[in-house]
């Protein structure tokens, strides 16, 4: 593999001979003064805005790509949540070329379609109730449109192309604040990524519209309907959030979904899909001069989209705390958040520190007192959530051991905040924390495709790929009276939003 | 990883072929394309890929197996002992201590260190340390910085070798299954799954699900648990893996010091029990209020995992059935062409030790339950009735050949499939032979294991969720039963709560 590692093992080599078992409660934490590693990241900017993060590597000849849009379910309004996702889910249906042997004859049917679809739409929202006679007319109507265009549909045959060409792991995520598309090649096939790419972002064709919308309802019912787990954070999210879309699951809500139009997906696209607004991280065995000339050659004469809009709405100041309950044919959980600054804020680093002193590891505070201890949770777990952009919430989220109750356990969270207070972080519970984070800057450069995906985050919330490789040393600089201040701040019961689960009956 | 010059070539060639466009040159691409889509893939071609796969040499030490890959890449050391014999080889009675076990070696802490001093040595030499179980055997893992892998490495023997099984790790571990297991129908989906191999497996470990009773503190004696731990952390039972930041020179000693005082098994391990496998057609109910229904069907598929043409056929008919992904059958016509579920695969199983299982699963919306049940039945009978296409075979066995380099991606990677083979007794150059065995699979090959193998009349089929929504129907496909958590089976009654709302 390359040097750039060699390099950075002689500053993990320094701090890990320093660090190795001090002796408890005695030393004084290093001082580290740790940089970026010296990947030889090569960044490409097309005329259109377009950028590219290509990060050559030796070992098998693969090569990972992932292409990130800053654009997410934040960005949705209300009647049109879970678009973000839906268009994602479309992306993988092919181009005006790809996927169909006759394209025209599908934009035929479309319009048909459409026109459906709208009346269908009256007829749900008429009041002061739906039409029941006209929707499941209009219902059969799309379905009977959808198949006759299916004539001319090559079903999947963007993933087939890919697949036959070696690739492994095609697929995307969409989460409040990116939509990611990624996928592995053999390192002679990049070619064929490009112009695959390239292809979708010029000429997409939202084909299989209503089958594939479908799908993400099934997805919807799988994730969250039928999640205790998922129906609890939905709840949680939207009791703590009133105004902003972090109260919204990207997913979003099932009637949205289901009335969800081609004409919204694709000003949707339009807005938000321009090359101005997309970076992509090549990590690998691949030539970067290469990869930078089929850059220019595949995405350099798409014009520049649309400037999006900046997301301006902010959570009001919560002034009291929010408690919801959710009862379900299910066994008893607790969730806890506390609203927090945003990633970019210096406290989210402390933050991240204090969840490792919470919850990172089997002698972390609130393991070794609800699991080990108390014996009253049979699980805990805490981070900042749901995202990093916009202030968010620091999260706590435990599992009750019967027959303990939520709110024993919620008791004891609680009680071991305050004693964070009165019984500030030891050097040596901060030690056992940066240490750890010292090998994870070493445990995170073996993947490819986790790389790539550092790369392009990194690249999107921080303006530059090195950032995200600082964060690491930003959270071993935090010290036990920053801690104490977080929790003093942040850490207040008007701050709070509590969500249980409950059995009913219980 | 020994990999012989015809199936390296073979796997080469397949590498170069010729992409969508076929073999013909191609006239190079202009600097911008006034083209794109399907009129530009058509006219790549693509370079040879070339490259030698690394290997991982085998050793023996101490009479123990050792493998070994170098890769310097990182200041990273990865050991991976694996542990053969686990709860396949005891009696019901001594399956919640055998699955404890790892877990307790790993929390327990040792005989000189109480499990506080073993965590705080572990997260202050940065090394992620775990043990557990898993296809039929244990394992333990080290990921350890070069720099700290002695350290690291003493600290795991001792940790493997002498566990202190600490009462109060006992009784967390208890209570976290005991939660578990009263937590076990809040999701529906790990619900179907388990109840699915108790329908199937009946009375064997596959099939076997914990109950309260099976965690009663009694069966967690100091004394069980460290007769247990002789039988199966003991030095006949290990193989070794070691890839990373150090040569075989310095790994070597090191082995060598940690097998120092392995000791050896008290008892040999009685030899695993082969299920007897459920057969004949049923449709089984476990109502459950959600709004999608867990659908699980199967029959026994009668294969093994061997070097057999039959056996070969059944991997590429599997992936074209519905383990490919968005362009298998299953996918494309419930997904895709319906909206019917998210997602829908194919099981077919082929275990080294006994026969495997044949079926598919999804997930729908309750009130489709029947309509996707007999689309998949639907499906699975099309695949019977005719060979696929040539074409269709020929992208699959593409697929596979393309998609090689990704078993090369790592040297931990390289070193554990190696030593999963040996643990599965299947030859060293099983890489090779099963990349020659599927490039020799014809259509009328997959046709033939497909109809011999795959009797979709004959599945069990286990529908998880709100029965009341299912409709009419479900008798069509066998006799009806109402299955309860606890395992209990009865006809399903027609009233008062009959097949539709």
């Amino acid at each position: 593999m390359t040097t750039f590692a060699r390099r950075l093992t002689c500053l993990i080599v320094a701090c890990a001979g320093f660090c190795t078992l001090p002796a408890p409660g005695s030393a004084q934490p290093p001082t580290l003064t740790l940089g970026a590693p010296e990947l030889p990241v090569r960044e490409v900017r097309l005329e259109n805005g377009m950028h590219f993060l290509l990060l050559p590597r030796a070992g098998a000849p693969t090569v990972a790509f992932v292409a990130h849009v800053p654009v997410g379910s934040v960005n949705e309004a209300l009647g049109s949540t879970g678009i973000a996702h839906f268009l994602e889910h479309l992306l993988f249906k092919g181009s005006t070329t790809i996927g169909t042997s006759n394209v025209d004859a599908e934009r035929e049917v479309f319009r048909t379609m459409d026109a459906a679809h709208d009346s269908l739409i009256r007829a749900r929202g008429r009041l002061p109730f739906p039409d029941s006679s006209e929707i499941p007319r209009f219902t059969e109507r799309i379905r009977i449109l959808e198949d006759s265009a299916r004539q001319w549909v090559i079903p999947n045959e963007y993933d087939a192309i890919l697949s036959r060409n070696g690739a492994r792991g095609l697929n995307a995520t969409t989460s409040w604040e990116a939509t990611e598309y990624y996928v592995e090649l053999p390192s002679n096939r990049i070619e064929l990524w490009f112009a695959l790419e390239s292809d979708r972002m010029r000429n997409p064709v939202f084909r299989e519209f209503y089958t594939e919308r479908d799908v993400v309802a099934e997805e919807r019912r799988a994730r969250v309907e039928s999640s205790p787990g998922g129906l609890l954070y939905e709840s949680f999210l939207g009791a703590a959030f009133r105004a902003h879309p972090y109260g919204v699951l990207p997913i979003g809500h099932m009637d949205d979904i289901t009335a969800l139009s081609r004409r919204e997906v694709d000003s949707w696209y339009r807005r938000y899909y321009g090359p101005n607004n997309v970076t992509v991280a090549m990590v690998g065995d691949f030539d970067p001069d290469s990869a930078a000339a089929m850059a220019e050659r595949y995405f350099g004469s798409i014009p520049a989209g649309e400037t999006p809009p900046p997301l301006l709405i902010r959570e009001p100041e919560q002034r009291g705390e929010r408690r919801v309950e959710l009862v379900h044919d299910a066994e008893p959980e607790l969730l806890i958040g506390w609203k927090v600054p945003s990633g970019y804020h210096d406290d989210a680093f402390t933050l991240a520190m204090l969840a490792n002193i919470l919850v990172g590891g089997r002698d972390s505070r609130l393991f070794r007192r609800l699991v080990r201890d108390d014996r009253i949770a049979a699980s805990v777990t805490a981070g900042t959530t749901p995202s990093g952009r916009y202030p968010g919430l620091f999260t706590i989220q435990a599992v009750p051991l019967a027959p303990h109750s939520v709110e024993a356990v919620e008791t004891v969270i609680h009680e071991e905040l305050a004693r964070l207070l009165a019984d500030p972080p030891t050097p040596l519970e901060i030690e056992r924390v940066r240490v750890g984070l010292e090998a994870a800057r070493v445990r995170r450069l073996t993947s490819s495709l986790g790389l790539a995906f550092q790369l392009v985050e990194s690249h999107s919330f921080w303006g530059d790929w090195q950032t995200t490789f600082l964060t690491q040393e930003r959270m071993q600089r935090v010290d036990s009276n920053a801690l104490v201040e977080a929790v003093r701040r942040y850490f207040v019961e008007e701050n709070r939003t509590v969500a249980i689960l409950r059995r009913e009956g219980s | 990883m020994v990999i012989t010059a015809l199936a390296l070539a073979g796997w080469v060639m397949a590498a170069s072929a010729p992409g969508p466009g076929g073999d013909a040159p191609s006239p190079p691409l202009p600097d911008t394309l006034p083209l794109s889509g399907r009129a530009v893939i058509e006219r790549l071609t693509f370079p040879p890929l070339v490259f030698e796969p690394p290997v991982a040499l085998e050793y023996e030490v101490g009479g123990v197996r050792v493998y070994h890959l170098h890769d310097p890449a990182l200041p990273l050391v990865d050991l991976f002992v694996q542990l053969r014999g686990g709860v396949g080889h005891f009696p019901r009675r001594e399956m919640a201590p055998i699955t404890a076990l790892p877990s307790l070696v790993r929390t327990g802490g040792t005989r000189e260190l109480a499990p506080d001093s073993v965590d705080l040595r572990l997260d202050l030499l940065a090394a992620q340390l775990s043990v557990g179980s898993g296809g039929g055997g244990s394992f333990a893992t080290l990921n350890a910085l070069t720099t700290t892998f002695d350290e690291s490495l003493a600290l795991f023997r001792e940790i493997l070798l002498e566990p202190g099984f600490d009462r109060e790790a006992v009784e967390v571990w208890r209570g976290q299954e005991l939660e578990r297991v009263r937590r076990r129908e809040d999701d529906p989906g790990g619900l179907a799954y388990s109840e699915f191999n108790r329908l199937l497996f009946g009375d064997h470990p596959v099939g076997w699900v914990t109950t309260e009773s099976d965690l009663a503190p009694e069966l967690f004696t100091d004394e069980r648990l460290r007769e247990l731990h002789s039988r199966l952390f003991c030095r006949e039972r290990i193989q070794i893996g070691v890839s990373g930041d150090l040569t075989w020179a310095e790994v070597e000693p090191r082995i060598r010091s940690f097998l120092a005082e392995w000791p050896s098994c008290s008892a040999p391990l009685p030899d695993p029990v082969h299920p007897q496998l459920r057969e004949g057609p049923g449709v089984y109910i476990l109502d459950k209020e959600v709004e999608q229904t867990t659908i699980i069907l199967a029959q026994p598929g009668g294969l093994r995992q061997e070097d057999s043409e039959e056996y070969f056929a059944s991997r590429i008919a599997n992936h074209l059935l519905g383990a490919s992904g968005f362009s298998s059958r299953l996918m494309t016509r419930i997904r895709s062409e319906r909206g019917l579920a998210y997602g829908a695969s194919s099981i077919w199983t082929t275990p080294a030790r006994w026969e495997g299982l044949v079926g598919a699963v999804t997930s729908t919306r309750s009130d489709r339950t029947v309509e996707t049940l007999s689309l998949i039945l639907e499906i699975l009978n099309d695949f019977r009735a005719a060979p696929p296409p040539e074409a269709e075979v020929e992208r699959a066995l593409e697929e596979i050949a393309m998609g090689w380099v990704f078993a090369f991606e790592s040297a931990a990677q390289i070193v554990a499939r190696r030593m999963s083979y040996r643990a599965q007794e299947l030859p060293d150059n099983w890489l090779e032979r099963y990349l020659e065995g599927i490039g020799e699979v014809t259509p009328g090959a997959v046709h033939s294991v497909v109809r011999e193998r795959l009797r979709p009349a004959e599945m069990t089929i286990l529908l998880v969720g709100d029965a009341r929504q299912f409709g009419p129907g479900l008798e069509a496909f066998g006799p009806v039963y109402r299955m309860h958590p606890d395992g209990r089976i009865e006809p399903w009654e027609r009233d008062p709560h009959p097949l539709r709302r």
